[in-house]
């Protein structure tokens, strides 16, 4: 054991600035760092705005494509049977691609610069960034959901009035195809978050949360085993999907129920997240 | 102050840090000296609570990091690699640090004037040289106008005029009566910094102490003495325990003694000297012997000296 200790003391004890008394942690000012950090950087701006773009974007396309089916004699009655609202709501999916991306990079992008000791010396508890990410990555998704879909319902006004599609907004049956847009959304953005908070990586963190969300189904699709048709209606496309339709689930034909599939969404964001804050407390920064 | 009991970190079957006991007192500037790998920043990173412990113990101004209420408040860190995500600018970064302890934006441009900064204040960070980026570690550091200080490699990158203007800071912080702790491994910036050593090699600490300890610490230095009568000079010291060479005729080499002790046998004898003079080891040459041990273990990389300088053109 060696101790180095000072010759004389120079200073009666180390200087505390009166100024600082009242600084210290809060979890709004912990809250304030995450937007800031959030805020300064491009790939969030690119994320937000790729996400916009392409809800509103297959929206359109999604409006269009209703003069070919119009056109069409086997599939014209099917337009009759379409509610406005899936058709505004038919990007989501798109939409779930970039949100996604953008809940892991807010993770990832700190492991992958060293900013997370930067974050985790200020907030060495660590569980409040975590929080504070979470929370951040919820009020953002709200409003691009929210600029998407009223952008989509905008501009694909015009070629849905040719087929008097326009959701009307006193009819339940919209506000539930864009509350689950929305739910589902935010279900996939935690979910990432989660995601890449334990794998840190970007890469993996990527590949993992996409292929969950977005390509499991397509790839089991093939597979048509009663047990693995069953675990693929619990894959988050799937389970989101029985969410957006105007009236309840199993009326629509869904494997899930509107309440399993909210049960099941929110496992999706919850899970992964709990488990990456357990961890967080005890891993090497 | 920062206070370590027994703390030892492994990874896997390596172990990075072993038993390290140190207490790092408050009004002074100690330097953290130690060759590649030898576990300074593993050490920085676990006062700071980002790395756990395998076991021990270490706190900081009496509490172990992460149990502090305001940590910004008490210790400020430059972590070695720069801590800062590239992609924004400098004066986002400082308040986004700033914003979780409800730190005032005066400070953040304070910070900025303090470390130079102010004309690449708006500038993303990825574009920054490296001692910029330091610049910016140190700024961070500074923030919370904190009671203790840990900067590893503060002058790693930066030019002679950033050198001097380190070495002013930290001297004046620990004036300020501040805990400072320094890592490098550029032993003559230590000689002029540091009041206080610790020196640790694989591990381990191999010496500490004030910086003159340390450099006794190493053989003690030799005394080198001229006098037209060497030969009875010789006999008398080498009566007295000293071991004594002869270099040349007339100069002697004199080790396991002091210069005082040598004018003292000298004036005794009535023996008239030309020259007596204390040849210190410099601090270069006692981290050079202290640390062989450590640097050999890992022989078939490359000498130390290189090393240093490959790190220093970083």
């Amino acid at each position: 054991m060696s101790t180095l200790t000072a010759d004389p003391p120079t200073t009666s004890h180390a200087a505390t600035p009166p100024a600082a008394a009242q600084v210290q942690p809060t979890f709004a000012g912990v809250m304030r760092g995450e937007w800031i950090k959030l805020l300064s950087l491009r790939s969030t701006w690119w994320a937000l705005a790729s996400t916009v773009a392409v809800i509103t974007l297959v929206a359109l396309a999604a409006a269009a494509s209703l003069n070919a089916m119009a056109d069409d004699p086997a599939l014209a009655p099917g337009v009759e049977q379409m509610h406005g609202a899936e058709v505004i709501s038919s990007g989501f999916q798109f939409g779930m691609l970039t949100i996604a991306v953008l809940g892991a990079l807010l993770i990832t992008g700190e492991y992958a610069t060293g900013m997370i000791r930067s974050t985790f010396a200020a907030v060495p508890t660590r569980i409040p960034v975590l929080a504070a990410k979470a929370l951040t990555l919820v009020v953002l998704t709200v409003v691009v959901t929210l600029v998407g879909v009223t952008l989509s319902y905008v501009l694909t006004m015009p070629q849905l009035s040719q087929y008097d599609l326009v959701p009307a907004l006193d009819d339940p049956g919209s506000w539930r195809v864009f509350g689950g847009a929305l739910y589902s959304l935010i279900a996939a953005a935690l979910f990432s978050l989660g995601v890449g908070t334990l794998l840190r990586s970007t890469a993996a963190s990527l590949t993992a949360a996409l292929t969950v969300l977005l390509l499991l189904p397509g790839i089991l699709s093939f597979i048509r085993l009663d047990w693995v048709e069953t675990i693929v209606s619990y894959l988050p496309l799937p389970a989101s999907s029985a969410l957006l339709t105007t009236g309840a689930a199993e009326t629509q034909g869904a494997y899930l129920s509107t309440q399993a599939s909210l049960i099941v969404m929110a496992a999706y964001a919850v899970v992964p997240l709990a488990a990456a804050a357990v961890t967080l407390h005890r891993r090497d920064a | 102050m920062i206070e370590a009991r027994e703390l030892t970190k492994r990874y896997g079957g390596t172990t990075a840090v072993h038993s390290l006991s140190f207490t790092i007192a408050p009004g002074a500037v100690t330097g953290f000296l130690g060759p590649n790998g030898a576990g300074k920043s593993t050490t920085m990173r676990m006062i700071m609570g980002l790395d756990r412990p395998t076991s021990g113990t270490v706190t900081v101004n009496g509490m172990p990091y992460r149990q502090h209420r305001a940590p910004l408040r008490e210790v400020g860190a430059l972590l070695e690699a720069s801590a800062v995500h590239p992609g924004r600018s400098a004066r986002s970064h400082l308040r986004s640090m700033a914003a979780t302890h409800n730190i005032k934006a005066s400070r953040v441009s304070e910070v900025i004037e303090m470390t130079g900064l102010a004309g690449v204040a708006t500038k993303r960070v990825g574009g920054f040289s490296l001692g910029m980026g330091q610049r910016l570690g140190i700024a961070a550091a500074l923030l919370g106008d904190p009671r203790t200080l840990i900067l590893d490699e503060p002058v790693n990158g930066l030019d002679p005029e950033g050198v001097q203007w380190v070495r002013e800071l930290v001297r004046a912080l620990a004036a300020d009566g501040r805990t400072v702790f320094l890592s490098s491994h550029l032993m003559s910036e230590m000689s002029q910094t540091a009041d206080h050593l610790l020196v640790i090699g694989r591990g381990r600490i191999i010496a500490a102490g004030s910086v003159q300890q340390v450099i006794d610490s190493v053989g003690g230095g030799a005394v080198r003495v001229r006098s037209p009568r060497a030969g009875e000079l010789a006999a008398a010291l080498a009566a007295n325990g000293a071991t004594v060479t002869s270099l040349e005729a007339g100069m002697l080499e004199v080790s396991g003694s002091t210069a005082e002790r040598v004018g003292e046998v000298a004036f005794r004898n009535g023996l008239l000297l030309h020259e007596l003079s204390p040849c210190r080891a410099s601090l270069e040459e006692a981290y050079m012997s202290l640390t062989q041990d450590a640097v050999e273990y890992c022989a078939h990389t490359t000498p130390t000296t290189s090393r240093t300088a490959k790190t220093e053109n970083r």
